[in-house]
């Protein structure tokens, strides 16, 4: 037994070693051991760290001959198909969207572009499939963004740190808006948000002209707050828009109707249900109407229906829905 | 045999008592900022790191083994052979050593895990307190259970009938939890929930219960009983701790900040909960069996007298043929699990296959890919003590030649390991023009049923090696009729139902144009196909043409799993991506439905055909017996690269989009660091193996000299 044993166990010891081995080569091959990402600056040193440590970048980017990745384009100079490194390569993208659009576009803008709304521009031959840097589970922060774009800024081109900190340009100021306040809803994606919404809320809550009438109209909800949103999502009785009561019509059939009163007519009423079929009823048919204004027609418990992250998505697709119908 | 039961239960008492107090005195701590403490200045992520996978280790071996420990002992009593019965009770007596130790590792892990990571502990304390206290008592039913089982197992041998009012309520009382099992497997009775843990509960909890009723008619069936219910009680223990790792990668039922806000049991049934239960289900299967296949290797090495030999080489045998039952299915619950985790999260998914881990799936593709090479290479090597055997040697070659080839296409990665200069050599790309496509997902999936049909054909010749002929199936009266009518029924079922599904399959519900459709047709098409060659097989089996029917079967089935959906995939790849899963399922149905009637044609196509001649147990290389100790290595590490793999995904999230990691640890260790830690667990795992062996052989010496005296 003992012998059998001891030979079991050198046996072991090659698998292992041989386990230990594949590991170590391709740890060499894919850019060694990573670290913690310590709180960066925003600079070009703070968005090397990013990138190939907390940011993941170059899970699909390469810079030049560094890094292995080819989902995503080479941020360096590259061969024939990346003639140009990032830092260039954006401002001749600038140039094109600024000559084709007739609106002034940075280089800035474009890298910002990039990062937070990347499927604006989708380089030939590649997926429009990057991740949202600014949700989970990578969820870089503001800084961490501007560092990254500090970094991806110098690969052949001028550092502008003017135009990515301390004076932004409308447009990258519109990108920093957006990227705040998807982090501010708990780093959801809005993109992904918005099918939450189609899928959850756009049958009974209109937004920008589409949608159901069940429940109040939700173009410009932002202009109410985080809290208030979440609240509303979370506590739908808590806070009642004007008008969307829930009456209970009680008929002299006996047959009860509940919903909310979309029209009041001296001969009769028109009761919208929470399916969004609207019942006309005649007042001389009526026995009984009540108006609960803690009641609603929302269910109570959507919170339980939406996993964390539909969650965060939404909300942050919501807070993201300043522009009002008449602003169009 | 007390002071035993009693020894151990005072190991398990305090540790289990411990659990209870810090649960009861700890609360939510969500949103309260991380705490983290050092142990002796050790890294606290690798420390719980190597302890939980220790626990794995030893947990999946003592919940693995009474799985296939039960199905040999029913073996042996319902075909009256002894030599099974001592095989499951040699089996279970693995167990001893392994229970007290997967218990230890338990409470020192969550002694490791209350200590050094107090605010997530607390947090998930406050969030699963019911189902902690309900599993911490499911440990006294699972060690009740397992001595009851173990020690038992003369007491409970008899085999004189009860008397029959005793009878009759137990087939009643089974019969009505069968009738419920039935009911809530098909969602007419019970509370609202997932489908696939429905089925699971269903499944592995309420029919077996209710079947092992059914059967209880003496003491020995009973005891059989007592065995059942240590499998679902040891079920339910890994279904409830599987909940949690589930909810730290898909939260349910809590907020962004982790208020629970639904109710427990959206929290207990996150969606990555069951499939990760189903995984671990086989997984558990197939690495017990295998690690029992290493004791009798170990044993059949170091055996004296060809008696040994003989009585080892039968226990491997049998321990490698329960593992390939398990590996089988498993890269579909692997497929399904994958598919969940990219339902939870995109960026999950990606950062799975094409991220931090798509290397580490490189490594997992040799590890696994070597497992099916070697478990074939031992049933070849089986072959040798089979007197006749040698008649379906010339098949090897071919056999191997499509295991290799589709090894290598299962390997090969879709950007080539090169290095930057290497790319910039090769323009800028990392994708070959050709071997690019064998880095895709439908030539992966085509080679991997390709492998797994490779095996069952391994095990095919291996069946008839010693036989004859074949013997008359129509001769045989209405049990093949029912057998193979039952599983040509089934597989029909289970190829049909999906072919309806796919011809009348709304593109929409894919997100895909109205013009998709005609790819769900040509798969839909393909499934008719096979189940009207599945019924050709049938009625060729039962008009004496069973071996026809076996190759009419299964080539049809090769070509359309391996060839024809192979190609096509690349085709919907392009045109209806997300149709791809689909095909997947279609190739996955069509070959498990192939395995079930092509069985059961082989079952009475050989039963009772001459010999040529007896088994020759024991007459097997020592080279073999190496190779069942690979398999035991390789899957033991790939256990840990995956665990790696499952709990990585997460990044630096604690719970996934709830609680931060904010340690100085919370960054993805490279594959080198997770060879390291496995490789470290997987030596300290295999020195306590040996000794739980030793421990064995100086038990079984004793009973030897007992018997002698």
């Amino acid at each position: 037994m003992s012998d059998s044993v001891i030979k079991a166990g050198i046996f072991l010891l090659v698998l292992l070693g041989a386990f230990l081995w594949i590991g170590r080569s391709i740890t060499n091959l894919t850019g060694g051991e990573k670290t913690v990402s310590a709180a960066v600056e925003i600079n070009p040193e703070g968005g090397e760290a990013i990138y190939w440590g907390k940011g993941r970048c170059f899970t699909c980017h390469s810079v030049g001959d560094r890094g292995s990745a080819v989902r995503g384009p080479n941020h360096g100079q590259f061969g024939e198909r990346f003639a140009l490194p990032m830092g260039a390569r954006a401002v001749e993208r600038a140039k094109e969207r600024s000559k084709k659009t007739g609106e002034t576009f940075t280089a800035v803008d474009y890298l910002i572009e990039s990062l937070s709304n990347p499927g604006a521009y989708v380089v030939e031959g590649y997926k429009n499939e990057m991740a949202v840097v600014f949700a989970p589970p990578i969820s870089l922060n503001l800084d961490e963004i501007k560092a990254v774009v500090t970094y991806l800024q110098i690969q052949g081109g001028e550092l502008d740190m003017e135009a990515i900190d301390s004076n932004p340009s409308d447009v990258t100021k519109k990108f920093y808006a957006k990227i705040a306040a998807a982090q501010a809803a708990g780093g959801g994606d809005p993109d992904l948000g918005a099918e939450v919404f189609a899928d959850n809320c756009s049958e009974c809550h209109a937004l920008n002209g589409e949608g159901g009438e069940v429940g109040p109209d939700l173009t410009g909800i932002a202009a109410k707050g985080l809290k208030y949103i979440d609240k509303s999502i979370r506590s739908p009785a808590s806070k009642i828009v004007a008008g969307f009561e829930v009456s209970e019509v009680i008929k002299k059939d006996g047959r009860k109707i509940t919903g909310i009163k979309t029209r009041d007519e001296v001969g009769e009423i028109d009761i919208t249900k929470a399916d969004g079929d609207v019942v006309t009823i005649a007042r001389v048919d009526i026995k009984k109407i009540t108006e609960d204004k803690t009641k609603t027609l929302m269910p109570a418990d959507l919170i339980e229906a939406l996993t964390v992250k539909d969650f965060q998505d939404v909300l942050s697709f919501l807070i993201l829905q300043k522009q009002k119908v008449a602003e169009k | 045999m007390n002071t035993q039961l009693s020894r151990k239960t005072r190991l398990v008492l305090p540790l289990v008592a411990g659990l209870f107090l810090v649960l009861a005195v700890a609360p939510a701590l969500a949103l309260e900022a991380n705490e983290y403490r050092q142990f002796m200045g050790l890294d606290s992520r690798k420390v719980i790191w190597f302890l939980a996978q220790m626990h794995l280790f030893f947990a999946a071996f003592v919940l693995g083994v009474p799985l296939f420990a039960v199905i040999i002992e029913i073996v042996g009593w319902r075909n009256g052979e002894a030599r099974f019965d001592k095989l499951a009770y040699e089996f279970t007596s693995l167990l001893s050593v392994a229970y007290a130790t997967t218990a230890a590792f338990g409470g020192l892990l969550a002694f490791a895990l209350f200590t050094l990571y107090p605010t997530f502990m607390g947090y998930m304390a406050g969030i699963f307190k019911d189902v902690m206290f309900f599993y911490a008592l499911l440990f006294f039913a699972e060690t009740f259970l397992l001595y009851l089982y173990y020690y038992g197992w003369n007491w409970l041998s008899g085999a004189k009938p009860f008397n029959m009012t005793t009878r009759r309520i137990f087939q009643v009382l089974g019969a009505a939890i069968v009738a419920i099992g039935l009911l809530f497997l098909f969602g007419i009775v019970g509370p609202d929930m997932r489908g696939d843990t429905r089925v699971f509960i269903a499944v592995l909890y309420i029919l077996p219960l209710g079947a092992g009723l059914l059967i209880i008619r003496d003491p020995k069936s009973s005891h059989i009983m007592i065995g059942i219910l240590l499998n679902i009680v040891g079920t339910a223990i890994m279904q409830l701790a599987n909940s949690w790792a589930g909810f730290m990668m898909s939260p349910a039922g809590v907020d962004a900040e982790g208020v629970l806000t639904g109710s427990l049991w959206q929290a207990f049934e996150n969606i990555l909960a069951t499939p990760i239960a189903i995984h671990r289900m086989l997984g558990n299967l197939a690495f017990g069996g295998l690690v029992a296949g290493s004791y009798a290797a170990v044993r059949f090495i170091g055996a004296k007298t060809q008696e040994e030999k003989a009585h080892y080489d039968w226990m491997g045998y049998i321990a490698n043929f329960v593992a390939i039952f398990a590996l089988i299915p498993l890269p579909f619950a692997g497929y399904y699990l994958g598919r969940e985790v990219y339902s939870t999260s995109a960026i999950m998914g990606n950062n799975m296959m094409g991220g931090d881990f798509s290397w580490t799936f490189i490594i997992q593709a040799m590890l696994v890919g070597s497992l099916f090479l070697i478990s074939n290479y031992y049933l070849w090597s089986g072959m040798t003590r089979i007197p006749g055997a040698e008649r379906y040697y010339k098949f090897i070659k071919f056999i191997l030649g499509a295991i290799v080839i589709s090894f290598a296409i299962w390997l090969t990665p879709h950007n080539l390991p090169l290095t930057g200069a290497e790319v910039g050599q090769m323009g800028g790309t990392q994708y070959h023009p050709t071997l690019k496509f064998l880095g895709l997902m439908p030539a992966k999936n085509a080679v991997i049923n390709l492998i797994i049909l490779s095996t069952f054909f391994s095990f095919l010749l291996y069946r008839r090696g010693n036989k004859k002929d074949v013997v008359s199936i129509a001769a045989q009266g209405n049990l093949p009729r029912i057998v193979i009518a039952l599983a040509g029924l089934a597989a029909i079922a289970i190829v049909g139902q999906y072919a309806a599904a796919l011809l009348t399959m709304d593109p929409a519900t894919l997100d895909l144009p109205a013009d998709r459709a005609e790819y769900f047709r040509t798969v839909g098409y393909l499934l008719v196909f096979n189940c009207v060659v599945a019924l050709a097989a049938v009625v060729l089996a039962l008009t004496d043409r069973g071996k026809l029917a076996q190759g009419l079967y299964l080539a049809v089935t090769a070509f359309n799993v391996a060839i024809f959906l192979g190609v096509y995939g690349f085709v919907v790849m392009e045109r209806a991506s997300p149709f791809l899963r689909n095909v997947a399922v279609a190739q996955f149905l069509q070959l498990i439905a192939c395995l079930i009637l092509v069985t059961a044609i082989d079952l009475f196509l050989f039963r009772g055909a001459k010999e040529i001649g007896t088994l020759k147990w024991g007459k097997m290389t020592v080279r073999s017996q190496f190779a069942l100790l690979a398999l035991t290595f390789i899957i033991t590490m790939n256990m840990g690269l995956m665990g790696f793999i499952r709990s990585g995904l997460r990044g630096d999230w604690h719970i996934y989009g709830v609680m931060r990691d904010t340690s100085e640890w919370a960054y993805t260790p490279s594959n080198y660091t997770m060879t390291q830690m496995v490789g470290f667990a997987v030596l300290v795992f295999m020195i306590g193996v040996a000794f739980m062996f030793w421990l064995g052989s100086i038990a079984s010496q004793k009973s030897k000299q007992e018997g002698a005296g």
